[in-house]
């Protein structure tokens, strides 16, 4: 009884560990130091005289805050300094409790009676803590786990989880705060860990630095990368083939004549590799087999259904930028450029490469900021900060990537989910789905409606189910307009909308951002076709070398010398500058 | 602290401090060019001396001063183990998880690749080697500079002559490493390679060569730092974690991807682990750790680390 308290209180930590590592796709390494955190912090809490709850609870808060504050390793390097810190976090804690006795109580470790008693002198209650009782505290907290991460996979976390793991940029783009999201997985990770290590602490009654080696911390990380991305049994799998290790441990290492501890690490280090080896083959047997009784979603997918119009006047401006000068590191890429952006039109910008073009589009996105100049958004509203993609959608202009850039395989229609999530006003939207109350229920069918209508007026409503990264290259590119159209965004930036796009897509193309200008939106992008351009821009603005040298009907840039001079170099003697 | 113990505390920092640099060099190098964080380099370090010790003098190694011709084996075959281990790590456990440009393309995939392989090697020496920690012998004879093996200071204390030593050779080796990479054909490639794969590729530059080529050259930076270190004290096979944890942070103190800041920020940490290690209030718990802390620090402030003035537009 003991033994199983003991691992359903690894699975606890292998739970917290999973939010970070299974799904958000961050590379954490030091979850042992938050079970660290949790036994020692609990028992030095409770020898001083803190009753055992409150003690548990400090320990876990201090352990969320710490995890809070590693999240903000994890804004650059694409996580990778997140691996380093934690790693170092792990050995960090374990050198404490080596070195400084008066934490850890030496070799010896913390002491605790056991079994613990809870007092409680108001209440004139005493609870006897029996393994039994921590088998049903360990246990339910898991179930828990497990039902919530099993819940809100179609809820909104879980939509934010999966476009984090499977493209932060991206994720970015369409409106998910993703540094904050991290943090809150980190956070909670922290937390549990901690519970994990003061559950353990108080079962045994004794903490010693020696458990609580940078090998606590690999273990659990590889019981998570057993259960495979984003599973709600995952680490329950994994916990379970480390359950198993030491009994085998010991056996061999008696039976070998070696060291028990050293045959662990062996066993440790071939889960580890194995993990490894098996990580993707496992996902595509497993991606296999559930796609079977995957349920299709369950909107109808109706013709008639449009996006929502945009909630702008016609003729408003959307986006505007004035006087922008733009660097990278050092270098000048745009110098004093204007460009704005009406509601109801059509704007291309067009300019050899390297002329600014995608540059304009960062700007605009809060991706780059301005060295001068300002950017204006909807409303008149003054852009957010600049850092991420994630506040401007919300003040009202998004953008697509100029290569393909797909969510992985999730289908269509949860991608454009993804993006829908960017209008929803709603404070707990998670919790709220959790518990499935009456808003979060109206909110799931008002965003399966947004996503429906954006896939419709892309006309990819027929394939809402299809896995994207099955979708051809041209539906790919109307996939992220979808997405794009369901932030609810006025103002709509597309980056190279056409390329390698066939003539016939380049059709439908046309047609589908003639409507969306319709509709009341306001629509950006950039283009080197001047066929596509010629159809469906209501006014070109041309780039040169980071400068605007034209702006105007499409009309009137044909017949612009500066224009002409730009693509040709000198004014050539005939006409038909065609562009392809 | 008196001035005599501030001197011995300096120049033992600077001797540590060296190897640190040393250690780091490899990770930045290997940063670099792959844009992965090389976990398991610490290991390295300590698994190309003890394979060598085993190699030589056996599992039971004795701290007796080796004769010439074991010198020249152990050293040898040092150099040769810190290549070998460097670039199977990078087979097994970096390079599947890079992309066609060599960078790393599964930051989880190469994160679980690297710490596993720190994880087999010490493992693997644990198996080899039942005791706790060794006294590995020196081949290059550092102690022997003169004949007490110890320097007077003016103050009035003493510090061994291994540690004017060991700094010096660190430096050399440091700045002919600096100066390869700066000069020689193969370290422009490495430079190329770093500062952009694509253009570095379309100039004919063989990218899989010269990745290969900048984990050697960690290896070997390894196998040097090692064969410096591991005399001067007791070396347990799960040391390297430590220490290649106190590489990465020097490298991140001299701003990842400078060659020359890892060995400022490695003779800066050093000197600063000393002159903890000798205040009365600190002392030795604090000093170990030290570059845990300002790994953590570093990384909560400026991932890139701290010299790094570039930012990079992540796209």
């Amino acid at each position: 009884m003991r033994t199983f308290a003991g691992d359903l209180y690894l699975l606890v930590a292998a739970y917290g560990l999973a939010l970070p590592v299974s799904y958000a796709r961050l590379p954490v390494l030091g979850q042992g130091a938050f079970v660290a955190v949790g036994a020692f912090g609990t028992l030095l809490l409770a020898a001083h005289g803190t009753p055992l709850l409150i003690a548990v609870a400090t320990a876990a808060a201090i352990a969320a805050v710490s995890g809070y504050l590693m999240g903000f390793a994890a804004t650059r390097l694409a996580g990778a300094s997140l691996a380093l810190a934690t790693w170092a976090v792990a050995w960090l804690a374990y050198v404490v409790l080596v070195q400084f006795p008066r934490v850890s109580g030496g070799s010896q470790g913390l002491t605790h009676a056991s079994p613990a008693r809870l007092l409680s002198a108001s209440l004139g209650l005493t609870v006897t803590l029996h393994p039994w009782v921590h088998v049903l505290v360990a246990g339910g907290i898991s179930v828990l786990m497990a039902a919530v991460l099993c819940h809100s996979a179609s809820g909104p976390w879980g939509l934010d989880w999966a476009a984090l793991r499977t493209g932060p940029t991206l994720a970015d783009s369409l409106g998910v705060p993703v540094q904050r999201r991290r943090r809150a997985l980190l956070a909670a990770s922290g937390a549990l860990g901690a519970i994990g290590g003061a559950g353990t602490a108080i079962l045994i009654g004794v903490a010693a630095p020696a458990d609580y080696s940078p090998l606590l911390s690999l273990q659990l990380f590889v019981a998570v990368l057993i259960g495979g991305t984003a599973n709600w049994w995952g680490p329950m799998v994994g916990v379970a083939l480390l359950a198993a290790l030491p009994s085998t441990a010991d056996n061999l290492a008696s039976a070998m004549g070696v060291d028990a501890l050293r045959v662990r690490a062996v066993l440790t280090a071939a889960l580890l590799v194995l993990a490894l080896v098996l990580r993707r083959p496992a996902a595509d047997v497993l991606r296999r087999l559930t796609a079977r009784w995957r349920r299709p979603p369950a909107v109808t997918y109706d013709d008639t259904e449009t996006a929502a119009q945009a909630d702008v006047p016609r003729g408003a401006t959307v986006l505007q930028l004035e006087g922008v000068e733009a660097r990278y590191a050092g270098v000048i890429a745009l110098s004093d450029v204007d460009v704005s952006v009406r509601a109801g039109e059509v704007h291309a910008l067009v300019g050899p490469n390297g002329s600014g073009k995608s540059t304009v589009l960062r700007v605009a996105t809060g991706v780059l900021a301005p060295s001068r100049g300002r950017v204006t958004m909807s409303n008149g509203r003054p852009a957010p900060r600049a850092g991420a993609a994630a506040p401007c959608v919300a003040a009202g202009v998004v953008r697509t990537i100029q290569h393909t850039a797909l969510l992985g395989d999730l289908t269509a229609g949860v991608q454009t989910a993804v993006g829908a999530r960017a209008r929803e006003r709603v404070a707990f939207a998670g919790l709220r789905h959790l518990i499935a109350s009456p808003t979060a229920r109206e909110l799931t069918r008002s965003r399966q409606r947004v996503a429906a209508g954006a896939l419709t007026a892309v006309g990819l409503h027929q394939l809402a189910a299809q896995p994207a990264d099955r979708l051809d290259s041209a539906d790919q590119r109307l996939l992220q307009m979808a997405r794009a159209l369901a932030t609810g965004a006025p103002a709509l930036l597309l980056d190279e909308p056409a390329a390698g796009m066939a003539a016939t897509d380049r059709r439908r193309l046309a047609e589908v951002l003639r409507r969306l200008a319709g509709d009341g939106y306001g629509v950006l992008f950039v283009e080197h076709d001047m066929a596509l351009v010629g159809t469906v821009a209501d006014r070109v603005t041309v780039l040169d070398a980071g400068r605007v040298i034209a702006s105007g009907s499409f009309a009137e840039i044909q017949q612009d010398a500066a224009v002409r001079a730009a693509y040709l170099g000198e004014v050539a003697e005939e006409r038909e500058p065609t562009d392809s | 602290m008196s001035g005599g113990v501030l001197l011995q505390a300096v120049i033992s920092g600077l001797s540590v401090g060296a190897v640190y640099g040393l250690v780091g060099l490899g990770f930045t190098l290997v940063w670099s060019l792959t844009r992965v964080l090389a976990l398991a380099h610490g290991d390295v370090v300590v698994a190309s001396v003890l394979v060598a010790v085993i190699a030589v003098v056996g599992r039971t190694p004795v701290a007796s001063s080796p004769g010439v011709a074991d010198s020249v084996l152990l050293v040898l075959l040092t150099l040769a183990a810190g290549i070998v281990v460097a670039v199977a790590s990078y087979a097994a456990a970096v390079r599947p998880f890079l992309d066609r440009r060599h960078r790393s393309a599964d930051v989880l995939g190469w994160v679980a690749g690297t710490v596993t392989t720190g994880l087999v090697i010490r493992t693997a020496l644990g198996l080899a080697l039942p005791a706790a920690a060794y006294a590995v012998p020196d081949p290059l004879h550092l102690d022997s500079v003169t004949a007490s093996g110890v320097v007077h200071l003016p103050g009035g204390t003493t510090v061994t002559v291994r540690s004017f030593a060991v700094f010096g050779v660190a430096v050399v080796v440091a700045l002919v490493i600096d100066w390869f990479i700066r000069r020689s054909r193969l370290g422009r490639g490495m430079r190329a390679v770093a500062d952009d794969v694509d253009a570095a590729a379309l100039c004919g530059v063989n990218v899989e060569r010269v990745v290969v080529a900048a984990f050697m050259l960690a290896g070997l930076l390894a196998a040097i730092a090692a064969l410096l270190d591991s005399p001067g004290h007791a070396v347990a096979v799960d040391s390297g974690a430590l220490l290649g944890l106190a590489g990465a942070a020097a490298a991140l103190l001299g701003g990842l991807g400078s060659s020359r800041g890892a060995l400022l920020g490695g003779l800066a940490l050093g000197v600063a682990q000393q002159l903890i290690a000798s205040s009365t209030h600190l002392g030795a718990s604090w000093a170990t750790t030290l570059p845990l802390v300002v790994l953590v620090a570093v990384i909560a402030v400026r991932p890139e680390g701290l010299g790094a003035g570039r930012r990079v537009v992540v796209e």
